[in-house]
């Protein structure tokens, strides 16, 4: 039943993300581009925290980081717009093989937090370094190419880019490459008694994890044309885990569906009250309470053992 | 086919392994015994890499094996079970085997091709032999606890090992399980001719199936032979079968 | 040549005894955290936003009673007081049946707590800046070695050590302490002898929380007090706590004095990229020692 169910709903989704800006007004156009950057950067953190089991705690300065590469090759290099939107990324992934190299040897809270630490002196340095980054203030008014410069040209780049993103990943989590770290998280022990490289296993994880989320990070500069350092403190790392473990961090599409969800909720809420912390709060309190698996969690149900043995 | 020769390990001051001797020959069904604490699970962890001894040499095939990482140690031909049963719980049970299967196929980079499908015929194979076929797309972590230690030992076999190694592989099961999986070892060795190291507090259990017995006491090997011989050796009897005899 | 000769000014060691004096502030807060993580096992990320409640009840017990001496010093009891309860309340309300649950779980219901915590202090104390005299009593510089030393800083300087060894008495000389480091090791034995975890575990998370409401307190009148003085803070604390040793009471020290004294000379050495110092020399301590600079008790 659901199984075939799936094609006619994925295509039904496509109909409708493709004519959102036909229907839309402009602002409501350029909300669902961000939600769909959104979501896959949620999508990206999840490789390494919900696939590989790794407590990425600064997934967001990969974001930054791609988004600050991209601007900067916009802005001062002069290169053609397409080598921009790629040495975004790839700054992104460089990042992230360095600091995972930094980081792996830890295990669990211990990798988080010097993860974040290192996060924190990449935002330190991008908040200061005024002649460079910009500051605190950031960097506004970026150029970006004609084609994709007014708000549905931007929409439909990420919407194009998001799906290629999105389906790379769904077919790298089913690879026999996906399998290994899924069996990585549960039991790394196991893992390399079997004959697996944990340690380079979650390295390349940690870059393809970084990679997308650059890629997330140069959505932002087409979209918002400009960026700022908040968008790589730590505090935002933890919103878009916040986004994973609503969704569901045990299913591929849960962070998609957890970011769409609070980025909406926040873009509606912020219109009608100033306290919208004290609401993702209240909702996150519940998620952890009440739905640990997640709100797609819910709907995974996995066969069970056909006769009792021995019980 | 493996040489344990006179390895020390320490943790802090204490000896845990202290003068370990064994050896293997290829085709060998061998048993390490010894009273809790002797330091079997030490030494196994020794032989595959969780540990790296002090001092002392584990030789492999005529390859020095001590400190190496546990992966590069399956790559050698060791694979082994764990005491608590070890597994991939979020994953079914085909999908545990088939990561061991993939793994030994260094296939575990290849990140586009779909991996449904990949090895299949080879995992039903195994999980046929060990009577999990059915419960194939369980999830592993739902399973009862004796199939969840046949299916550690299934993982084990995926990696084609030229020696298997067991801890406790019966600890915790109802009889019939015990009965279930002491058929399975013996198969195993019988069949494929596998050489097979395990250690196990039942000690009757280990007269039936281990063709040649060691006897470790406080972390050093104190006797190493036949059933018989080990029966009859004075040192074993008051140090070891003394004690569990009252029990 | 210009970082050599900023480092070896006359003003160097007035720098250095200013930023221990935040190092004090720093160590309050993060032995409050340490606690929490020996014990209870939880990475409390809400435990800068107690440090943010201590200060902003600090400023209203001071404004109720009118300021002066006696009402700053009233402030420094009351005020941690305050915050005590709140913590009482987070430990009994949520985190004491949530103990099973992964680290992962914890820290982010801890998150969502800094979150709402958060937006309450905005709640009940607005948006603006609140601003702390220091009493009169406090006023005015000390001379050491020829060099000015405010008063406070000074007052500062004593309370970190009183705090230490508080501390090192109720855990070494109380039996609570020695519950409570026993159940940190093996819980579950603890309750099998009969003890009451849940109040050990209580009682921690409650001193803990007293003693992040003290650092707000006393930093009260240095900074201004806003929303957001949680976010910087929480951050430093976790990085000193894992620098340190996770649940090492000394490590706790430790880690505050590398941290508050980076901090404090990396400004004096490269005004620009002070800030980014501490964060560095976390990265070299976790490089070098990746568990911590003293033993952990995870």
């Amino acid at each position: 039943m659901r199984r075939s169910a799936a094609p006619l709903l994925l295509l039904l989704l496509t109909a409708t993300l493709l004519a959102l800006p036909q229907i839309l007004p402009r602002f409501h156009t350029y909300v669902a581009a961000i939600v769909l950057l959104t979501a896959l950067l949620a999508t990206s953190l999840n490789l390494a925290i919900g696939y590989t089991g790794l407590y990425q705690f600064g997934h967001a300065v990969f974001y930054g980081v791609g988004a600050y590469g991209t601007a900067l090759m916009l802005t001062r290099s002069g290169m053609p717009a397409p080598i921009a939107f790629l040495v975004g990324p790839l700054a992104a992934a460089a990042l992230s093989l360095v600091m995972g190299v930094i980081c792996i040897r830890l295990s669990k809270l211990y990798f988080g937090m010097l993860q974040i630490s290192l996060g924190s002196l990449v935002w330190a340095v991008v908040y200061r370094w005024y002649s460079f980054t910009g500051g605190d203030d950031g960097i506004h008014g970026i150029p970006i190419p004609d084609a994709i410069a007014s708000p549905k040209g931007s929409y439909y780049y990420t919407l194009i880019v998001t799906a290629l993103c999105v389906f790379a990943m769904y077919r790298i989590v089913r690879s026999p490459f996906g399998k290994a770290i899924q069996g990585i998280r549960d039991n790394p022990v196991r893992a390399a008694a079997i004959g697996v490289d944990v340690k380079l296993h979650q390295l390349a994880s940690l870059v393809i994890a970084g990679f997308f989320g650059g890629v997330a990070g140069s959505l932002f500069v087409v979209v918002e044309n400009s960026v700022f350092p908040d968008m790589m403190f730590w505090t935002f790392s933890l919103e878009v885990l916040i986004m994973c473990l609503l969704g569901g961090m045990y299913t591929f599409f849960g962070p998609f569906v957890g970011a769409s969800v609070i980025v909406l909720l926040r873009v509606f809420a912020s219109i009608h009250t100033r306290y919208w912390s004290l609401i993702l709060g209240t909702i996150l309190t519940l998620v952890i309470i009440f739905l640990p698996d997640g709100v797609l969690g819910m709907f995974v149900r996995r066969p069970r053992p056909k006769e009792s043995t021995g019980a | 086919m493996l040489r344990v020769e006179s390895v020390v390990k320490s943790f802090g001051g204490f000896k845990a392994v202290d003068g370990a001797n064994l050896h293997v020959n290829a085709g060998e069904i061998v048993a390490v015994i010894g009273p809790n604490g002797a330091g079997k699970t030490t030494l196994f962890h020794l032989l595959t890499g969780h540990l790296s001894p002090d001092s002392g040499r584990i030789l492999f095939k005529g390859k020095e094996i001590g400190g190496l990482s546990p992966h590069v140690v399956c790559r050698r031909g060791i694979t082994r079970s764990f005491q608590v049963a070890n597994i991939f719980p979020r994953l079914s049970v085909f999908e545990n085997v088939q990561i061991a299967v993939l793994s030994r196929e260094r296939k575990t980079f290849r990140i586009f091709s779909p991996a449904k499908g990949m090895a299949e015929e080879e995992v039903h194979r195994i999980l046929r032999s060990v009577g999990l076929f059915d419960q194939r797309d369980v999830g592993s972590d739902l399973l009862s606890h004796g199939d969840k230690k046949v299916l550690e030992i299934a993982v084990a076999l995926s990696g084609n090992p030229e020696l298997l190694i067991l801890d406790e592989p019966t600890a915790g099961m109802a009889p019939e399980e015990t009965e279930r999986c002491i058929r399975l070892i013996r198969k195993l060795s019988g069949e494929s001719g596998l050489t097979i190291l395990f250690c196990e507090h039942d000690i009757s259990l280990v007269f039936e199936i281990a063709n040649r017995i060691m006897v470790m006491v406080r972390g050093a090997t104190v006797a190493q032979g036949s059933g018989e011989e080990v029966r009859r050796n004075s040192e074993v009897r008051s140090a070891y079968l003394g004690e569990s005899g009252e029990c | 040549m210009d970082f050599a000769a900023n480092l070896f000014s006359a003003g160097t060691l007035s720098q250095i005894l200013v930023g221990l004096s935040r190092t004090t502030i720093l160590f309050i807060v993060s032995s409050g955290m340490s606690l929490i993580l020996g014990v209870l096992r939880i990475p409390n990320v809400a435990h800068g936003s107690l440090y943010m409640i201590g200060a902003f009840a600090a400023w209203s017990v001071i404004q109720y009673l009118g300021g002066g001496l006696p009402a700053f010093l009233a402030a420094m009891i009351v005020a941690p007081l305050i915050v005590a309860a709140v913590g009482f309340v987070l430990e009994r309300g949520f985190f004491s049946y949530l103990y099973e649950r992964e680290h992962l779980m914890l820290l982010l219901l801890t998150f969502a707590f800094m979150l709402i915590l958060g937006d309450l202090v905005k709640i009940v104390w607005g948006p603006e800046y609140r601003s702390v005299t220091v009493p009169a009593f406090f006023q005015g510089s000390a001379e050491i070695f020829g060099l000015p030393l405010p008063w406070y800083n000074l007052f500062l300087l004593l309370v970190g050590p009183c705090i230490a060894v508080f501390l090192w008495l109720v855990i070494n000389r109380t039996n609570l302490g020695k519950i409570a480091r026993a159940a940190a090791v093996d819980g579950e034995m603890v309750g099998a002898v009969g003890i009451n975890t849940g109040w050990i575990f209580a009682f921690t998370f409650v001193l803990g929380s007293f003693l992040a409401g003290l650092g707000g307190a006393l930093i009260a009148p240095m900074v201004n007090i806003s929303l957001g003085m949680d976010h910087t803070l929480i951050m430093e604390t976790f990085l000193i706590v894992i620098i340190g040793g996770l649940g090492n009471m000394w490590g706790a020290l430790l880690g505050s004095l590398i941290f508050g004294l980076t901090q404090s000379l990396g400004i004096l050495v490269w005004p620009q990229f002070g800030i980014a110092f501490p964060y560095l020399a976390v990265v070299a301590v976790l490089v070098v020692r990746p568990r911590g600079l003293l033993s952990s008790t995870w």
